[in-house]
């Protein structure tokens, strides 16, 4: 697909648009990762499991 | 950008609107049922306060064994994050944005953060009380992740509320707007009463398994929540969030907003009236049972009463208001409606009047119903167009900041005066705390007095968001 970043797509986004939409899609899973794994963490330290 | 990351953009950007979260274009007349489902983040920020001030209070001093001062600390983190509502307003009123979006990324930002601090909030507990093998690990690590996850959880809620009230306010229409007060405050009565009903019979048998079931569903259903109530109720307004439009420093433009006539007035007048309600808030029930020797079921009514009080008094405001009643009149008679209910309830003590305990009850209820809504109707009247985020963060910041500060301050006043001069035994706190609150409300009146001769400047922000 060529990238133009002025070329409307059908959602009516641009290229620019579409990225920064993925942005925020991006940082939510990103934080979503560190929550779990500081969830896990503390679930570890409660009861150790693999013993 | 990687390969994966885009492939999914490409996916973006073949999918049709109706599965992307955008309002379509603004349409002037935004029906009320839009605007019910938007006041639904409400339901979450309700679920969350109910749980740090009153279900995790409890759990944490009873069943878990924390020391109380050690909750107290813990509990008082949230409040910390109050007076940044102001500054997290500002930041989405100059949000830079291709798509033209300035509420939806810190609404979506501030709900991760809240499910965050709820996410891990269960295990910190446990491990702040050395459950399980906990105890073996140093003692720092339960405190430190305690009091991230109040601070997570405080910072997601305001941010969450002060976001969503200032989207409210740019989606809603002029006449409607004091329907959209009585529809938020509703919204957050009924999450922290439903709540409060829903943990306490779900943690009746406390074992710490519970614990983390309940916590951790919360935490998905803010996400739930709060998703439903955001979905494609933004419209998209790239001019406004333009890359290259100047943007004033928070300093320039705190005080830009306070230049404009009476806001700080507005802002003192709406603190000294938030913590003249709040002071009572978790005495009452203590009150009834200590004082007027009611079982616990009556002083639950009590409470209640108190929240129908405020329904009653969302409702009468929005009415009127919706007649185009002036905004400030009402919180005036909210006040004014508070102090007679003060002294019904300091009565009900040399009395000994259950009856009329709950009488005041319902008349404070209403008081702090009419003096909330009144209060943040004017809000939004008053807010300046650019700075819509600001002025509603401003009005939360010294609400909330207030609130928790009046609530603690309640508890701390009567403990000392009751340790220290019980003169009329245990009632003598009590009185105190309850005739400070009636003081307050006075001079909440009379600080409001210029505001009502004024009357109310032409409003500015009529057109809704193009």
């Amino acid at each position: 697909m060529p990238s133009d970043p002025d070329k409307v797509f059908p959602t009516g986004l641009t290229v620019g648009q579409a990225e920064e939409l993925h942005s925020y899609l991006i940082n939510g899973t990103r934080s979503f990762f560190m929550i779990s794994a500081l969830a896990h963490i503390l679930a570890y330290i409660l009861t150790p499991w693999l013993k | 950008m990687n390969r994966t990351s885009q492939r999914l953009m490409r996916g973006w950007l073949s999918l049709g609107p109706r599965f992307l979260p955008f309002a379509d274009a603004a349409s002037r007349e935004v029906p009320l049922s839009r605007l019910l489902r938007l006041s639904m983040f409400q339901l979450s920020v309700g679920m969350a306060l109910v749980l740090l001030v009153g279900t995790l209070n409890r759990v944490m001093i009873v069943e878990l064994g924390v020391p109380a001062s050690l909750v107290a600390i813990m509990l008082a983190l949230p409040v910390l994050a109050a007076p940044f509502r102001a500054l997290v307003g500002f930041r989405s009123d100059t949000h830079k944005s291709l798509l033209g979006w300035r509420r939806v990324p810190f609404i979506w930002m501030g709900t991760m953060t809240q499910f965050g601090g709820l996410a891990i909030m269960p295990f910190a507990l446990l491990v702040l009380a050395g459950a399980g093998e906990s105890g073996n690990a140093p003692l720092w690590i339960g405190h430190a992740a305690a009091a991230l996850a109040f601070l997570l959880v405080g910072a997601g809620l305001h941010t969450v509320q002060t976001v969503g009230l200032a989207l409210a306010t740019d989606i809603a229409p002029e006449d409607k707007q004091p329907q959209v007060v009585g529809l938020m405050y509703v919204m957050l009565l009924v999450g922290m009463v439903g709540s409060a009903l829903v943990f306490g019979w779900l943690l009746q048998d406390f074992n710490p398994g519970k614990l983390v079931q309940v916590i951790q569903g919360a935490a998905v259903l803010t996400i739930i929540l709060n998703i439903i109530s955001l979905w494609q109720q933004e419209p998209r307004n790239p001019d406004a969030t333009r890359f290259d439009r100047r943007i004033p420093s928070f300093a320039e433009s705190w005080n830009a907003f306070l230049a404009d006539g009476p806001a700080l007035r507005r802002l003192v007048v709406l603190g000294a009236g938030s913590i003249g309600f709040a002071m009572q808030d978790v005495l009452l029930e203590p009150f009834g049972g200590e004082v007027l020797k009611l079982s616990v079921a009556s002083t639950t009514w009590l409470t209640a009463t108190l929240a129908f009080g405020g329904l009653l008094g969302f409702a009468t405001a929005s009415r009127i208001l919706g007649r185009g009643g002036d905004a400030f009149r009402m919180a005036a008679m909210g006040a004014a409606v508070g102090i007679p209910g003060f002294l019904m309830i300091a009565a009900a003590a040399p009395l000994f009047a259950p009856m009329l305990l709950s009488a005041g009850a319902l008349v404070v209820g209403i008081g702090g119903g009419l003096f909330g809504h009144g209060t943040l109707t004017a809000t939004m009247r008053h807010a300046p167009r650019e700075q819509i985020g600001m002025a509603l963060g401003a009005w939360g910041a010294v609400q909330a900041t207030a609130a928790g500060l009046g609530m603690a301050a309640g508890g701390v006043m009567r403990d000392v005066m009751n340790s220290a001069a019980p003169v009329l035994g245990r009632a003598t706190g009590y009185l105190l705390v309850y005739g400070i609150e009636v003081l307050l409300l006075l001079a909440t009146l009379l600080a409001m007095w210029p505001l009502l001769r004024h009357g109310e400047p032409p409003v500015r922000n009529a057109a809704p968001a193009e």
